[in-house]
């Protein structure tokens, strides 16, 4: 697989709240939609609850842009017996994501000296 | 119970077809296993309400998504086929565009507000037994005690001269009740409508305007109200200023409340008296209808009612929508009609458009149905190219109906200022948008129909014919002969159309109407009394006929092709005979011959106006055959119904229609004018060359005469036979362009057709040529294919023609009778038009090199 190019990744800068969310979620491993819900949901402390209109909307354009791939179906032994499709982060997902917490990260210094904020400890 | 998952499945057919293909299943389950987990009523209540929520926002923004996707695609796909596409539009527009203009007309006609308050309550009572004749007060009393109407007011129009600042001009005025304004329910712009009691004898010297008399000739002044005009030379006081855009009834830019005072303005000719009631609330139209026919046979149980066989002499009580859409309404339905039939003619067309490109395509998506695109996908694919297509063709309609609207009302003149004919009105918009859809639909669905099941297999690169293939190719053959019969029926229907109007065009009138000018001049109101109204009427003759070019100048009192009312009634004949319905006109010396109507025997009126004993007058070949007499008829006397003295019958002349070719024309009897000079008339002049040079000319002639006499309608006498032809035509070329229209489809359709049949069946030919069949024989095999499906839609077409030519007699008096070489020249002329399409389009046989064919399976 070639290398994103710079313009690609800053293209589909910035994320949406909830693809941010997903995308750093899926960082720590494959997950179906289901979990990724759950997951944000604990994450955010159950501030950010996505609708399954949402959800999968977001994994849709997330499929779409290449940030996420499927991987195969299989059960969740933790839920029920069910398959489910898993999805995963690609190499792309996984710079944007950077990309995108760097562009935070640089956002956030600037209003810190901006407010003069004390620094955390 | 109702199974709240399943609920909300039904909720996902919100979503587009590929988002839901792909999601529906764990949306299902995520929604199950929070619902599970839903605490009691409240719980479960939010859950949904968070679900709808979802839904509001994520379904639009999906649909919007693949929608993208689809247009790209389509836009793609039409790009790579450009000539099929713009067909396809070009066909569309047509047809989108034809209907829309002619439903701009039906709703101006039919549909439309009027400008009256609750207009569905108003009527016309036609040749009711209570007219203004009776006096104001026996009218106003039946009115009161009528069972089924609240009110009724009555009103007739006429031409009169208005008094201008510099000259006199003519304009049209009504005559009303009081409460004319009341009773319609229509406001005045300034100042008031008439009071109660100003319709009185003697209180009734007030009038009301119209609003672009009062821009015209007030600028728009204010101080109108209270200013005096004179009309007939009747001075008169202005009380108001009607609203803009209301002028009923036809066009008027007076009115005067002096309906039951025939005397008020001095007038003279014939009079046509016109009732409009108000329903009372909660009484039908039909229950009036019987009342008001009930009280008809009771007031005049003989006569009208039953005696007479027109329509247009028998009394009636009819709704004012109705009476005012009148005589044009048969004709629109019938236009709507013809409209329609190319319509459908274009969708048949587009269908095969689509069916041949969806049947090229079937490899792609067979392939994408291979990858898992489901059946609603591909629809939904299917469904975003044809509204392409249709959309793009309703934009072109727009046009096309803004042109046919415009060309409609220039040629049909609205009856309300009103009523113009405009497509920017949300009924025509929706109508043109609602069919765009229809057809769009339909165009989707119809060839993911005939794909069937689009099953991904083993065999889904091979292009064998199956049973798809021949079901495709009946439709295709059904949609041929569909349009072949469509097509058909129009064309015959214009064939017949155009012949009976070039038989208006050679009808013979009985007078010739090149290099005449026609001009009106009224004496209404003016100095001229008596004799000095012929004195007037021979000085402006003489000055025509002293312009230079004028060979021949005339005048006569009711001018055919003029849309006169004329007056007539029966004559005696030597004291025995009676010569019914015979039409009165007052003529001056030279009128027959500046007309070039021919005299059959006998002669002119002398110039001299010395009074003999028994007066002399001139009949015409209708008076004369209806009395069973020829050219002896000269020299008899004739007696009017009203005094008994004897005229002498000096000429007979040829019979003159009197409204146009389609009237023949009845007996007509000529006076001298200067026997009893008419208030107004019309003056003819023959010339040497052009006629439109000499209608300033003319005009300023008899104008110098006396700037207080109005001289008016200064036409030539060609334009005002084009006037009176001018309905019948537009119908005629209305009709030859919708059917050049769906010939031209047809043949696009039959092209398309055979050679995309050609192109299917290439290897078959391939073989067919290897066992030694020549070009010509596959080629007129081809051809004869083709045929058949043509045949035998001209044969439903014939069938349909026969019965759509009842019809055609509401667009043109006489169209009706089609005789049977019109369906020999029209299905001649398509089968040429067809057997051309196809044989073109099976040129491509020769290009089939055998080997190759054969090779390519």
């Amino acid at each position: 697989m070639p290398k994103p190019k710079q313009t690609d990744i800053d293209r589909l800068l910035p994320l949406s709240l909830p693809i941010f969310h997903m995308l750093l979620s899926l960082t720590e491993g494959e997950r179906h939609g289901y979990a990724l819900k759950r997951a944000i949901l604990q994450r955010t402390e159950g501030k950010l609850n996505l609708g399954s209109g949402a959800l999968y909307g977001s994994i849709n354009k997330m499929l779409e842009e290449g940030l996420i791939e499927e991987s195969e179906e299989r059960p969740d032994s933790h839920l029920d017996d069910e398959r489910r499709r898993y999805y995963r982060i690609t190499s792309l997902g996984q710079r944007v994501v950077e990309a995108e917490t760097l562009r935070l990260r640089n956002l956030v210094r600037f209003a810190e000296s901006q407010l003069a904020l004390p620094e955390i400890a | 119970m109702l199974d709240a998952t399943k609920v909300y499945g039904w909720l996902l057919k919100l979503y587009p077809a590929g988002f839901r293909e792909e999601y529906e299943t764990p949306m299902k389950r995520h929604f199950r296993d929070d619902y599970r987990e839903a605490q009691g009523r409240w719980g479960k209540a939010l859950l949904w309400l968070r679900a709808f929520a979802d839904l509001a926002a994520s379904a639009p923004a999906q649909l919007l998504h693949e929608l993208k996707i689809d247009l790209k695609h389509g836009v793609r796909v039409y790009r790579s086929r450009r000539l099929s596409a713009v067909l396809a539009v070009a066909a569309l527009g047509l047809a989108i565009g034809a209907s829309t203009g002619v439903f701009s007309v039906l709703n101006a006609l039919l549909l439309r507000d009027l400008p009256f308050s609750e207009p569905a309550q108003l009527t016309e009572l036609w040749l009711a037994p209570f007219t203004p004749l009776m006096g104001r007060a026996a009218f106003a009393a039946w009115s009161r005690q009528s069972p089924y109407l609240q009110g009724t007011t009555a009103f007739s129009s006429s031409d009169m001269n208005l008094m201008g600042e510099r000259e006199a001009v003519r304009v049209k005025v009504t005559e009303t009740a009081a409460n004319f304004f009341q009773l319609l329910g229509v406001k005045t712009a300034v100042g008031r409508p008439f009071a109660t009691n100003e319709d009185i004898t003697g209180q009734n010297a007030f009038a009301v305007v119209s609003y672009g008399l009062w821009q015209e000739f007030f600028a728009g002044d204010p101080r109108i109200i209270g200013a005096t005009l004179r009309l007939n030379g009747m001075p008169l006081t202005v009380v108001g200023v009607a609203s803009a855009g209301f002028d009923y009834p036809a066009k008027t830019t007076v009115w005067i409340p002096t309906v039951f005072d025939i005397e008020k303005i001095p007038k003279r000719g014939a009079f046509l008296f016109q009732t409009i009631g108000r329903l009372k609330p909660g009484v039908s139209m039909p229950g009036a209808q019987e009342m008001f026919q009930a009280e008809v046979r009771r007031a005049k149980p003989l006569s009208l009612t039953s005696a007479s066989t027109d329509e247009r002499n028998r009394p009636r009580f009819i709704s004012l929508r109705d009476q005012l859409a009148g005589p044009v309404r048969p004709a629109s339905w019938v236009l709507a009609g013809l409209t329609l039939l190319v319509l459908l003619t274009a969708c048949a067309n587009v269908a095969q458009l689509l069916l041949s490109r969806t049947n090229e395509r079937r490899q792609e998506l067979e392939v994408r149905a291979a990858l898992g695109a489901s059946r609603a996908r591909l629809l939904q694919q299917l469904t975003t190219e044809a509204t392409i297509l249709t959309a793009a063709g309703a934009l072109l309609g727009l046009l096309v109906a803004q042109w046919t609207s415009k060309l409609t009302s220039s040629i049909a003149p609205p009856q309300l200022a009103t009523q113009d004919y405009t497509i920017l009105d949300w009924r025509v918009l929706a109508f043109a948008g609602a069919l765009a859809m229809a057809m769009a639909l339909a165009f989707g669905v119809l060839p993911a129909w005939l794909l069937g099941r689009l099953q991904p297999s083993g065999q889904m690169l091979r292009s064998q014919p199956g049973s798809r293939d021949l079901r495709t190719k009946h439709v295709r053959a059904t949609l041929v002969a569909l349009q072949s019969a469509l097509t058909l029926t129009l064309l015959t229907s214009s064939l017949a159309m155009g012949r009976t109007f070039l038989e208006l065009l050679r009808a013979d009138l009985g007078f010739h109407t090149a290099g005449v000018v026609t001009l009106n001049v009224s004496l209404q109101g003016t100095k001229y009394r008596g004799p000095s109204e012929w004195q007037y009427y021979s000085e402006a003759l003489g000055r025509l006929r002293s312009v230079p070019g004028v060979q021949a100048a005339g005048a006569i009192s009711h001018l055919p092709l003029a849309n006169n009312l004329y007056m007539g009634g029966s004559f005696k004949l030597d004291s025995l005979q009676t010569v019914p319905a015979t039409v009165m006109n007052a003529v001056t010396p030279g009128y027959f011959h500046a007309m070039e109507t021919r005299f059959l025997a006998g002669r002119d009126f002398a110039e001299s106006s010395a009074r003999e004993p028994a007066p002399p007058v001139v009949v015409n070949e209708a008076f004369a055959k209806s009395a069973g007499l020829g050219r002896a008829i000269v020299g008899r006397a004739v007696t009017v119904p009203w005094s008994n003295t004897p005229y002498r019958i000096v000429g007979l002349v040829a019979t003159t229609s009197l409204s146009g070719p389609a009237n023949q024309g009845g007996p007509q009897i000529y006076w001298p004018i200067q026997e009893e000079p008419p208030p107004a008339l019309t003056l003819v002049a023959r010339v040497s060359g052009s006629p439109e040079d000499y209608l300033a000319r003319c005009r300023d002639a008899v104008r110098a005469l006396d700037k207080e006499v109005p001289v008016y309608d200064v036409k030539t006498l060609d334009q005002r036979l084009a006037d009176a032809l001018a309905q019948p035509r537009f119908y005629t070329t209305a009709t030859l362009f919708l059917a050049a229209l769906a010939v031209l489809l047809a043949a696009v359709g039959i092209y398309g057709t055979a050679a995309y049949s050609i192109a299917q069946r290439r290897s078959e030919m391939g073989i067919r040529m290897a066992l030694g069949a020549t070009y010509e024989r596959l080629r007129s095999m081809m051809v004869r294919e083709s045929l058949l499906p043509i045949l035998v839609g001209s044969a439903l077409g014939v069938a349909g023609s026969l019965a759509a030519g009842r019809y055609l007699g509401h667009l043109i008096e006489g169209a009706a009778q089609t005789e049977s070489w019109t369906f020999v020249a029209a299905a001649g002329l398509f089968l040429v038009v067809g057997l051309l399409a196809a044989w073109s389009a099976t040129s491509r046989v020769l290009s089939i090199d055998p080997a190759d064919a054969i090779r390519a399976e």
